[in-house]
């Protein structure tokens, strides 16, 4: 990770804390520090699109629909996981006649690393001692949203590299549904920045630390959902298209346009935009969690932070899940409406609110 | 049975005087100098009349004696004639039927083609065309439909040399991988859906033209899963070979119900009585499968419209799965039942007979829950709503014009029922309601399946209460019916029953032998599948899909 | 959005009240009506060589081979290609031919789905269930079998 942009951050980060373990010299320790810090995170974060993917997805799409799903090889069926993992890469790779190479090629690789990197700046809590965030830029939370939206990207040169009609309708409506929901999205969240006045994620986490009252001997935290519920589920929504899940499957849409952008990849290549999407869904978690779920608090010792955060993310995974299998799918030009004439003028009003809000509370 | 008085159902004199019967001399009088000779059908007067004068017989009946349904075009060649048949009815009573018969010289089979009367002639004259050579003036686009445009020969024509090899090579077809733009200024796209498409439910090719996102035109491609069913007809007899097979054509869990076409057909041409005992039983079995069925096109809707992993498709899927498994106990098999014989059917309720009223029973019990679950995920919902209601509309006039029947016609308003307007079995002594909407649009379509779910299973308790009290000794399952079956010649039947999808008919020819000399199936979903470019036209690609999903076509069906 | 709120409820209720409807075949052999309609079983003793299987069979899947005594030689049945409609059970008049509610068969070929009279004859019963008596209750009566068991082997 970028350790010079670095200011003078309030805690020690993941990085440094690696490097001064380490005990590693210099401006070339830091970076070696980076280095196994972000090679970590990222595992952990793999990690869990893996358990997701071919497992967990399975299970909770299987409670929902009752039956058992898998079950048959390892405790609950979790070495399907290893076992999908070699049937994927052992299939043969099929390049189309006509693909536009390299963007074919790239498309696969960008997806999963644009939402690899938004989780540099995420602040994840913290684990026994170890503070897990990367980095904390002072525009820590704009960054995420523009790492985010690199995605869209990754799906319109796989749409158009793809040589095949579905996949560039699929292209297509990934660019329209992403400029619908990316507006709304971001400016929905500056109106937690207008809180917090401050777009470094660390503070905008720290913000909502403090007890907004107590109720029967029960602390209520100020987080930004529970102060703003509001917003909260205006980003909800907005996130839900923009990471393309139900009711907003709309660049994949099975059962219109076949399997939209990704129709034409297979093997090692569907992999990685099977694993980017569900990175995608847990960095959704995350930033909904950073933006209003207090972050890494809960209950018990903050050295335990991280096991909240995660808890958090899954659950945003679980709702995903939970909306696919009860809820029907929109059309295209009913969710540019939406978008563009519900969600944008909603949004807008929700940001004017909350300052003046904000402004009259101040004075 | 809960029939309104047929004269308080009719709202206007229009309707009325589209009721009203003629009988055949009325007709042949209207008819004119078109007419050159009188058949007598089973079913109905049949009048023969010149091969030019086609539409102008067809719409005088349709315009001036209310004959508004053209049910089915059925074509056969005999040793000195070709022939084309237009089963005429009404939608307002099916059982007025008459039977305009068109003989096409032997050398050369020309008629005039009904099109411009009839859209639905449209399909039926092309596969006409297509199995048996006819060929038909002034129709608009006289293709094949079912076979190969490279087939060589008509299949069922007497001529046909069935041992000559059909080599299709891959060069006589356009290359699907060959690069093709036409106009360097179009705005459209073409794009297949199908034959290998999740929303097409089987092998159905959609050639599809896009503006952008919306549907400029789209052209159903059909014949991929065309079994020659009615061909295996004509070469089993009709005693017991050829009751198997109807389980097949909508293999959808519909096979009761295709048999009751078969059964209905084959003993009014056989002058065959059923003990009403036998026929309670049918008319039960009938109904489970038409809620298997029902449930089936629910759960592929909640496909089309939810996306792949929708919970709605396995819940439905699931009471589909109830519904089988009291059919497995009555008939033995799952989905091709073969249940039916011609008399009756082929065992008694199984024992111990209390078990298996009290499995029925649970069955019914639980199903009001499960409708109401299904309306809390579909109809209720919101997104749901916003994407079928006033979408994939097909107004009452065009469903009736082009042979719509079943859901589809009664989604529109189309007040149309045989199991009421033409009972048999022992649907009259029953009490229930035709279930009608009048949005025409794909969410209309939705709601009568449910409701009908509810509605087949008031039939079936009914059937339930009147089998267990039946006497004891008097439980006969089938009339006394001769080991061989030899219908006498030339004897000529059209008989429909209401399939799951709609008017499911059968033609039967018997020429004194022991198998039908020609054996026509009208296929309600071949006949619905040809509205889908009225409804999708201009809607966008999803709504197509939905549209499509509120057909429920089955391609078994389709292309028999 | 009540509308919506219903669809996530049901589902969820779904979800929460952990019935599941999977059979865990084949660990858990599934149970199949009395009625069922499997792989046929094959008695040479009792069979008369009247050939009515054969012809009432809708697409020839019955091959019988007699000499020229009208003895039977062979009795084939290519169970692959058979469509289980039980007609040949219901012509039999002294059932040499049932079908039994064994729905398990493979084979590497096409070919192997070919049985022979043997083959036919060792075709086991389902969990042990004879069809006969649960298919038609009375037909014991007019088939005249006597007082013993019925021996298919």
């Amino acid at each position: 990770m970028a350790v010079g942009l670095l200011d003078a951050a309030p805690a020690q980060l993941f990085p440094e804390q690696v490097t001064n373990a380490l005990g590693l010299p210099g401006v070339v320790g830091e970076f070696v520090g980076a280095l196994i810090a972000a090679f970590l995170v990222g595992n952990v974060m793999l990690a869990f699109t893996g358990v997701a993917g071919p497992w967990a997805k399975r299970k909770i799409t299987a409670a929902f629909t009752d039956r058992i799903a898998v079950d048959r090889i390892g405790p609950f069926g979790l070495l399907i996981i290893p076992a999908a993992a070699v049937q994927l890469l052992a299939k043969e790779l099929i390049i189309p006649e006509g693909a536009d190479r390299p963007s074919y090629d790239l498309a696969p690789l960008v997806l999963p690393a644009s939402a690899m990197l938004g989780f540099a700046v995420i602040p994840m809590g913290q684990l026994g001692p170890v503070n897990l965030q990367l980095a904390d830029p002072e525009v820590g939370f704009a960054l995420t949203f523009a790492f985010a939206s690199i995605a869209s990207v990754s799906l319109v040169m796989a749409g158009y590299a793809s040589n095949n009609k579905y996949s560039l309708l699929g292209g297509l409506r990934a660019v329209a549904q992403n400029l619908a929901y990316e507006i709304p999205l971001i400016v929905t969240a500056m109106s937690v920045v207008v809180f917090t006045g401050s777009l470094r994620t660390s503070e905008i986490v720290a913000a909502q630390q403090e007890a907004l009252f107590t109720v029967a001997g029960v602390t209520i935290p100020s987080w930004f959902a529970i102060v703003n519920p509001f917003a909260f589920g205006l980003f909800l929504v907005a996130n839900l298209a923009e990471i393309g899940r139900n009711p907003f499957d709309i660049p994949e849409a099975p059962t219109e346009i076949v399997a939209g952008y990704q129709t034409e990849y297979s093997s090692a290549y569907f992999v990685l935009f099977y694993l980017g999407e569900f990175l995608h869904i847990f960095l959704g978690g995350a930033i909904l969690a950073m933006a209003f779920l207090g972050g890494a608090s809960g209950p018990g010792p903050a050295s335990i932070g991280f096991v909240w955060f995660v808890v958090k993310v899954w659950a945003f995974f679980l709702f995903t899940q939970w909306c696919r299998s009860a809820l029907p799918r929109v059309r295209i030009d009913q969710l540019i409406e939406i978008g563009w004439k519900g969600m944008l003028v909603l949004s807008f009003a929700n940001l004017i609110l909350t300052a003046v809000l904000v402004g009259v509370i101040a004075s | 049975m809960s029939l309104q008085d047929p004269a308080g159902d009719l709202e206007t004199a229009d309707e009325a005087s589209a009721v009203v019967e003629r009988d055949p001399d009325e007709l042949a009088e209207l008819l004119g100098d078109a007419v050159i000779g009188r058949e007598e059908h089973v079913n109905a007067p049949g009048f023969v009349i010149r091969s030019d004068a086609v539409q102008d017989v067809l719409s005088t009946l349709k315009e001036e004696a209310g004959y508004d349904h053209l049910s089915v075009v059925t074509a056969q060649e005999y040793e000195n004639r070709y022939e084309s048949i237009y089963h005429l009815k009404k939608y307002a009573d099916p059982t007025q039927e008459v039977s305009v018969v068109v003989p096409a010289d032997k050398q050369n089979p020309v008629s005039e083609s009904a099109e411009p009367v009839f859209r639905t002639a449209d399909w039926h004259e092309r596969e006409a065309y297509d199995l048996v050579g006819i060929e038909y003036d002034d129709h608009p686009d006289l293709r094949r439909i079912l076979l190969p445009e490279t087939w060589q020969g008509h299949p069922l024509s007497m001529d046909y040399d069935k041992d000559q090899p059909q080599v299709v090579s891959l060069r006589e077809h356009a290359n699907p991988l060959q690069a093709d733009h036409r106009e360097d200024e179009s705005d459209t796209m073409f794009i297949n859906i199908g034959p290998h498409h999740p929303a097409t439910h089987g092998v159905l090719h959609l050639k599809t033209t896009l503006d952008g996102e919306q549907v400029a035109d789209v052209e159903s491609d059909i014949g991929y899963l065309h079994r020659s069913e009615e061909q295996m007809a004509q070469s089993g007899t009709y005693r017991h070979q050829i009751m198997p097979y109807p389980d097949r054509w909508d293999y959808i869990s519909a096979g009761l119900l295709n048999e009751y076409a078969y059964a209905r057909a084959a003993e009014d041409l056989a002058d065959i009585e059923v003990p009403e005992y036998a026929q309670i039983i049918r008319t039960m079995g009938a109904e489970l499968c038409r809620i298997a069925a029902h449930m089936l096109a629910v759960a592929t809707f909640a496909l089309d419209i939810n996306g792949d992993f929708t919970a709605t498709f396995m819940y439905a899927i699931n009471d589909r799965e109830q519904a089988q498994s009291i059919l497995e106990d009555l008939t033995g098999q799952r989905m091709m039942f073969n249940y039916f014989r011609l008399g009756g059917v082929v065992w008694d309720l199984p024992e111990p007979r209390a078990e298996f009223f009290e499995k029925t029973r649970d069955f019914l019990d639980q199903l009001p829950g499960s409708v109401e679950e299904y309306h809390d995920l579909l109809t209720a919902n919101e997104i749901l709503q916003m994407r079928t209601i006033d979408t994939g509309i097909l107004p009452p006039e065009v469903a009736k014009n082009y042979g719509a029947t079943g859901p589809v016609a009664r989604g529109s308003g189309v007040d149309y029922d045989l199991r009421r307007d033409d009972p048999y079995g022992y649907y009259d002594e029953l009490d229930w309601d035709v279930i009608t909407e009048d949005g025409c649009d794909n969410y209309s379509r939705l709601l009568v399946r449910l409701q009908e779910v509810e509605e087949s299973a008031k039939i079936i308790e009914q059937c339930v209460d009147l089998l267990e009290d039946w006497p004891e000794d008097d439980r006969t399952i089938q009339s006394n019916v001769p080991r061989t079956l030899k219908p006498e010649d030339d004897k000529e039947i059209y008989r429909a029953v209401e399939g799951a999808k709609g008017e499911l008919g059968i033609y039967i020819r018997a020429d004194g032998t022991d198998k039908p000399a020609r054996f026509k199936i009208r296929s309600p979903c071949f006949s619905n599948l040809q509205t889908l470019p009225e409804m999708a036209n201009g809607e966008y690609v999803p709504d197509m899909v939905a549209a499509l999903g509120s057909l429920d076509i089955v391609l078994g069906e389709v292309d028999r | 959005m009540i509308g919506l709120l219903k669809s996530m409820a049901t589902t969820m209720k779904h979800a929460l009240d952990g019935t599941t409807f999977t059979v865990e075949y084949p660990d858990v052999a599934p149970d199949v009506s009395p009625r069922f309609r499997g792989v046929h079983k094959f008695s040479q003793e009792r069979c008369i060589w009247c050939r009515q299987c054969e012809n009432v069979c809708p697409n020839d899947t019955i091959q019988i081979v007699q000499d020229d005594q009208r003895n039977g030689e062979e009795y084939n049945l290519h169970i692959g290609q058979c469509i289980y409609c039980r007609l040949c059970e219901e012509v039999c008049p002294v059932d040499a031919i049932l079908l039994t509610q064994n729905f398990e068969f493979t084979a590497d070929t096409k070919d192997d789905f070919v049985y022979n009279k043997e083959q036919l004859k060792n075709v086991p019963w389902y969990k042990g269930i004879d069809p006969l008596n649960s298919r038609n209750p009375d037909r014991g009566a007019w088939v005249g079998e006597g007082d013993g068991e019925v021996d298919y082997q």
